[in-house]
């Protein structure tokens, strides 16, 4: 009975696999939130350098 | 019916068009329990059909370097102002993982997805590589403690970490969510073996209430090790893999709307668990501050178990190093776990412990390379591990303001989320927190990432 269908009535339509597989649509942004996300990629142009330097100097650091 | 968005692409007559999946009959199968406990108002039982993700979030949070972070804060404060501290890091995981319950229950969607989705491609495909990356150097410094663990009881370094790989391979071999949840949380259970340790040191009720009431004392006051402590305590409290997973494991759990306070008392109940467990741990290794023991000679897991062999006699240590080795091997499964969801909900496979092998073979796939890629770093002779833990401390911290931005973006779409979205009040609560959590972020990102910052 692996795939008996009768059970699946205890789930909301949405729960169903074949449901979640579909995507939803793109957010339209507002104004505060494309700001929001533009800081954000200069964070990560930031925090990218900062990583990669702890990395490095982590791993040249005698034991 | 409607939940979420109503205009979103939902529609029941294409959902029963659709082919019906073994994960489905199986989700099926436990929304049929918890429907019969909610209609004869059984609320015991409700509440342990919908535990879980809170309770595996949050002592899956409480992982080797996090456990580490708590006896280095122990054994150089003693009982004192880190006790209410620690309370309050574990209230600021409880603010954010409370976000991640509505996220998931309201639209069936992992964090991962909805940001791809939402967001686009770029963040997408960001967010899954930052937290991939991530997750897969906490999963080295998780085997380095099994392997620290094993190591105080004589175990060699590649049968522990063997031993490890193997645990976490078996708990795959369930094939069901609900089957995987509760062995983890009876795993989980180990996580409490601190409590029982710290008893041995025979902490006293008069200090921890007074350190309670009055936040301190603070031997030394406020230097730099004390501001690196803070920050290391709220990273061990707070990190990126937790939100993607508890949103993941409430779906893949199939938890919905009507669940959330259900899941809400799950985080609770984690939290306040994790929170003894962590207090625990502080109190556990009080008596090294008190007899001046070096901190800085004392790396992993094995070391405090040996130090505090003469204080808290064989029982107290051998606890303390078998709390270790649960801490660790508890988060290797939650980790790579949270791994292998967003990697297959950013790529677009299925992803679910519900799937069998064939059905899910990238998601058990990144799940098991994550494991083998990480246990296999730590046997390779003079891997700088000490180094790698740093670094894995640094990336954390540093990745974990994309990620609270993110939620607090998704929980305030109301396109999706509804009335669920968060309110005034939840904005105040949860801006605050995702704000000082990534600001101590950055800022513990940057003064450990460059050294003597703060001078001595």
């Amino acid at each position: 009975m692996r795939n008996d269908p009768s059970p699946v009535c205890a789930l909301e339509p949405g729960q169903l696999a074949a449901m979640r597989a579909q995507a939803l649509p793109r957010r339209k942004l507002t104004q505060p939130a494309l700001i929001f996300l533009g800081l954000l990629r200069l964070y990560v142009l930031v925090a990218v350098p900062i990583v990669c330097y702890a990395f490095v100097h982590a791993l040249m650091t005698p034991q | 019916m409607t939940y979420g968005a109503p205009d979103m692409p939902m529609s029941l007559p294409a959902a029963t068009e659709a082919a019906v999946t073994r994960e489905d009959v199986l989700r099926a199968r436990d929304r049929w329990k918890v429907r019969e406990s909610r209609s004869r108002g059984r609320w015991l039982r409700l509440l342990w059909l919908l535990a879980g993700p809170g309770v595996l979030v949050m002592l899956g949070e409480n992982d080797g370097p996090s456990m580490i972070s708590y006896a280095t804060t122990g054994a150089t404060y003693g009982i004192g102002f880190f006790v209410p501290f620690i309370l309050l890091t574990f209230v600021l995981a409880f603010i954010v993982q409370e976000m991640t319950v509505r996220l998931g229950a309201v639209t069936q969607r992992g964090h991962a997805e909805l940001i791809f989705q939402r967001f686009g491609p770029f963040w997408g495909y960001f967010a899954m590589a930052d937290l991939v990356f991530g997750n897969i150097l906490t999963l080295i410094t998780e085997f380095i403690a099994i392997q620290a663990g094993g190591l105080y009881f004589g175990v060699p370094s590649w049968l522990s970490v063997t031993m490890g790989g193997i645990l976490v391979f078996a708990s795959l071999t369930l094939r069901r969510y609900w089957t995987w949840e509760r062995a983890v949380m009876a795993l989980t259970a180990f996580n409490l073996l601190f409590v029982p340790a710290a008893l041995f040191a025979h902490p006293s009720g008069a200090a921890l209430a007074h350190a309670l009431v009055s936040w301190g004392p603070l031997p030394g006051g406020v230097t730099a090790g004390f501001v690196t402590l803070i920050l290391s305590n709220i990273g061990a409290t707070v990190t990126p893999w937790m939100i993607f997973f508890q949103q993941s494991a409430v779906v893949d759990k199939g938890l919905t709307k009507a669940d959330i306070a259900e899941g809400r008392w799950d985080t609770a109940l984690g939290t306040i668990l994790a929170a003894i467990a962590a207090i625990a741990t502080v109190a556990a290794t009080a008596p090294l501050f008190a007899h001046h023991v070096d901190v800085s000679k004392l790396n992993d897991g094995a070391d405090f178990a040996t130090a505090l062999r003469p204080l808290l006699g064989t029982t107290g240590a051998t606890l303390f190093a078998l709390g270790i080795i649960e801490a660790g091997l508890v988060a290797a499964m939650t980790i790579s776990t949270s791994s292998a969801y967003a990697f297959c909900e950013t790529f677009h496979e299925r992803h679910s412990l519900n799937l069998s092998f064939s059905q899910g073979r990238w998601f058990y796939g990144v799940t098991i390379f994550s494991c083998l890629f990480a246990g296999g770093i730590v046997l390779i002779p003079g891997t700088p591990l000490v180094a790698l833990t740093l670094t894995v401390n640094v990336i954390a911290t540093l990745l974990m303001a994309p990620a609270l931005v993110f939620l607090l973006l998704l929980i305030n779409d109301r396109e999706i989320m509804g009335d669920a979205a968060n309110g005034w009040w939840s904005n105040l609560a949860g801006g605050a927190t995702v704000g000082a959590i990534s600001l101590v972020g950055v800022f513990y990102g940057v003064i450990t990432a460059i050294p003597g910052l703060l001078g001595k």
